[in-house]
């Protein structure tokens, strides 16, 4: 089975430090995989080099089987994001948004309604569509994001810190929405957050803490290695410079 | 009053051939043929010293041109383009006005106070008559009973008798008149005067002032405005004043007398004539040495072109 | 089929988006007809003592100021794009660009004709309204400067995309602004014939002549009124394609503005 994402020996400088030293990763397709860090730990330097804003030469990235030097836009068709700052157009209305980022994917119009409809529906949003964004609230502009990063049915899914300055029942809301797609669509997810208390135990857990990954495994898997009951104990014995989570 | 077509290049209503202006040059002593259709320059004649008023015979066979520094009338065969005689004139001609008789002409003599009577068949002078100080406009009314003098420093009209080829009455004007025209019925006069930056209306059966016309350029101090030429058209719909210094030839609608536009040409506009059956009108602008032509359906200059220097008068043959 | 979809996309938007700020199409046509009104109000007299081409006669000065008063509002709307430009990275839109799987350089071309077109429209709003003030061209003069205005608008848009990718900051955009827009709009024939700067000051002169915007004014001025300037033309199209050029390897993000920037946290 090929993998979702395949990162190798993936290096980053900015300005004589390295943000990112020597990740690896292998993402399957259909899982859940969430990025835990603090902030500073290199998980938005990542993703921009997943979805090539950076660019290095230092490792390789392969996005479904596509490498992002030999191959870019191949692998950015492959990819949807949704990035930690808002970046819907306020002035515009929520089916507007949608069918901006449609076009900058080529679907054509057609297809485009279709995945609209589609995506839509899925987030519980069909009556809000000739909405302005400006009118909705922080958890909806964050389903309109995500529902707009899945038209064009990428293979794999980046959420950077999707739920940051959302309230409790928002938040849970939507990551049960995202952990829901990987079921029943296959898509892989890779959500990154600084927030321990949103990995839960069912999780792939992924800890990035300066530039370097520490751990790589199922979160109980993890919890039951180390011993520990939660997540923070686990991150707290990992990280042994002793920063706060 | 604008009219909301705008034409790129006039082009004459009738296909007949074009007209040509002929245009005295003042200080070239030159005159400068223009295509009217085309609006270019055909060609340029070497006339006599200091050429101003130039006008044509009423068969446009011949073309008279007051030679002032040359103190004669030249007279030009229109079929050559050739100076053919003189006529005597009197000293420093300026402006004169041929009788609908086609034979006498009346010359203003400036330094003279007089006005000499030429008859261009005999080639004599027929009268002298005693006028105002710097006597300069001349016109003849259309029934040929009229001939009218103005003179700049007495600020008068004189009315001559045409048929005594006596001074009969005077009326006063407005400062410097410089040019009359008559209407094409004859009923009325229009006088510019010049100092007094006014064009007055009188009426010829009473001789008396009916209306006085006023300009006001946005942008152009009142000095500037030096009414000198002007042009009525035949169907009594406008009249066209050439405003001097001020650039400006202004538009005048004949029944109201109010002014309509003011159109920008080049500079100190002299004299105005129609071509192409009155749809143009050209102006001579002294200072900038060229001719404008203005379209008068939309009341638009259309073109300017450079002739020699100094173009004083202009007159059409059709 | 997927360029010319994505291409129409990005041209709805700044149409969208243009039409949801319409106090942008009313400011930016205040100023040049404030100009108009006040400008042409005080020179009202002849243009001096040459009759320069396209013009066959004398004419009035906020006749000759209005090619020059269109190419303003060309100026300003293109700088007014890449302003929005710096505004989109400064809150995230232009990430959903540039993330596209189209090529890059496609992608800011199409936003620059986008911004174009923009500037195309406003323009023509200031020659409806000057029209209604009096001020005409020839009427296929409309029709011929559409091109005329869309290159400049291209290369003024360029300019401001040139622009954006060096500032990081919105607040710095202003100033540079600044010291862009009015030199480059003094500094030209949009206000003053050339030949009246070479009778003042043989240096004034030289800059205006070299000024790419002057050969767009009179680009624009000749195609209103029916003509062709060949010299106006060559230069506006080199200086787009070399300021688009340039714009667009400002964008790598190997190179300029992206790699400077900080990794947010």
């Amino acid at each position: 089975m090929s993998l979702a994402l395949n990162v190798d020996s993936l290096r980053y400088r900015y300005q004589q430090k390295w943000v990112l030293d020597n990740v690896n990763l292998q993402l399957e397709q259909g899982q859940f995989y969430a990025l835990l860090g603090p902030n500073g730990a290199g998980k938005s330097t990542l993703f921009n080099l997943l979805c090539q804003l950076l660019q290095t030469r230092d490792g390789a990235i392969d996005v479904a089987g596509h490498s992002t030097l030999k191959a870019p836009r191949k692998a950015l068709a492959a990819l949807g994001i949704v990035f930690q700052q808002s970046t819907l157009d306020l002035d515009l209305t929520v089916q507007q948004n949608l069918e901006y980022h449609a076009s900058l994917h080529g679907m054509s119009s057609k297809a485009s309604k279709a995945a609209i409809e589609r995506e839509l529906a899925r987030f519980e949003l069909i009556d809000r569509k000739k909405d302005s964004v400006r009118s909705l609230n922080g958890g909806h502009r964050r389903r309109v994001e995500i529902a707009r990063a899945l038209l064009h049915d990428p293979a794999i899914l980046l959420l950077d810190e999707a739920s940051v300055g959302l309230d409790m029942p928002t938040r849970d809301s939507i990551n049960q929405h995202i952990r829901g797609l990987c079921e029943s669509r296959g898509i892989t997810v890779l959500s990154s957050t600084h927030l321990v208390d949103e990995v839960l135990p069912e999780d792939h857990l992924i800890l990035l803490h300066q530039g370097k990954i520490l751990l790589d495994k199922p979160c109980q898997q993890a919890l039951d290695d180390e011993q520990v009951g939660g997540v923070k104990s686990l991150y707290r014995n990992l990280t042994t410079s002793g920063e706060a989570a | 009053m604008k009219s909301w077509i705008l034409p790129a290049m006039m082009m004459a209503a009738s296909p007949a051939m074009a007209d040509i202006a002929y245009v005295s040059n003042e200080k070239d002593d030159t005159l400068t043929l223009i295509d009217t259709d085309a609006l270019e320059v055909l060609q340029t004649i070497d006339v006599g010293m200091r050429p101003r008023g130039i006008i044509f015979s009423h068969d446009y066979k011949y073309l008279y041109i007051c030679a002032s520094d040359s103190d004669a009338v030249q007279v030009l065969d229109v079929a050559t383009n050739k100076i053919i005689h003189n006529l005597p004139s009197g000293e420093d001609p300026e402006q004169f006005a041929l009788h609908p008789n086609n034979h006498h002409l009346y010359i203003a003599n400036e330094d003279d106070a007089v006005v000499t009577v030429v008859d261009t068949e005999k080639r004599d002078v027929v009268a002298q008559i005693d006028v105002g100080v710097e006597p300069e406009g001349m016109a003849a009314s259309p029934d040929g009973k009229w001939v009218i003098n103005t003179s700049e420093t007495t600020n008068m009209l004189h009315w001559i008798d045409a048929s005594t080829q006596e001074l009969v009455d005077n009326t006063l004007v407005d400062q410097r008149p410089r040019h009359v025209e008559f209407t094409k019925d004859g009923k009325t006069v229009w006088s510019s005067s010049e100092i007094g930056g006014t064009v007055s209306i009188v009426d010829v059966a009473s001789k008396a002032i009916t209306h006085t016309i006023n300009f006001k350029i946005p942008g152009v101090h009142r000095d500037k405005i030096q009414p000198v030429g002007v042009k009525l058209t035949n169907n009594g719909k406008y009249a066209f004043v050439a405003l001097g210094p001020a650039n400006h030839v202004a538009v005048v609608d004949a029944k109201t007398y109010e002014v309509l536009d003011y159109l920008l040409v080049g500079r100190r506009v002299w004299m105005l004539e129609f071509a192409n059956d009155q749809k143009l009108l050209l102006t001579t602008n002294g200072v900038s040495g060229d001719v404008s032509v203005i379209d008068t359906d939309d009341l638009k200059v259309i073109k300017t072109l450079k002739v020699g220097r100094y173009p004083w008068g202009v007159a059409v043959k059709p | 089929m997927k360029y010319w979809v994505a291409f129409k996309g990005i041209v709805i938007r700044e149409m969208w988006r243009f039409w949801h700020q319409k106090a942008r199409l009313v400011s930016a046509l205040v100023r040049p007809l404030l100009w108009l009104v006040v400008f042409a109000a005080g020179f009202r007299a002849a243009l001096g003592i040459a009759i320069i081409p396209p013009y066959d006669t004398y004419i009035t000065y906020d006749v000759y100021i209005m090619p020059g008063l269109a190419g303003i509002i060309l100026l300003f709307n293109g700088m007014q794009s890449s302003l929005s430009m710096v505004y989109d990275r400064e809150m995230g839109s232009m990430k959903i660009l540039l993330t596209s799987p189209l090529p890059r350089p496609f992608l800011l071309v199409s936003k620059l004709v986008a911004g174009a077109i923009i500037s195309l429209l406003q323009a023509y709003a200031f020659f409806l309204i000057a029209w209604l003030l009096g001020i005409e061209v020839p009427l296929m003069g409309y029709v011929y400067a559409a091109p005329a205005l869309l290159i400049t608008a291209l290369m003024l848009g360029a300019l401001g995309l040139l622009l954006s990718s060096f500032i990081k900051q919105l607040e710095n955009f202003a100033g540079v602004m600044n010291f862009v827009v009015f030199p480059m709009f003094f500094l030209s024939s949009a206000l003053y014939p050339l030949w009246k700067l070479k009778e003042s000051n043989e240096w004034l002169y030289w800059v205006s002549a070299y000024n790419p915007f002057t050969h767009g004014v009179e680009l624009i001025r000749f195609a209103l009124y029916e003509s062709w300037n060949p010299t106006a033309t060559w230069v506006t199209l080199v200086t787009t394609v070399v300021f688009c050029g340039v714009a667009i390897w400002g964008y790598d993000p190997k190179r300029g503005m992206q790699q400077k920037k900080k990794p947010s946290k």
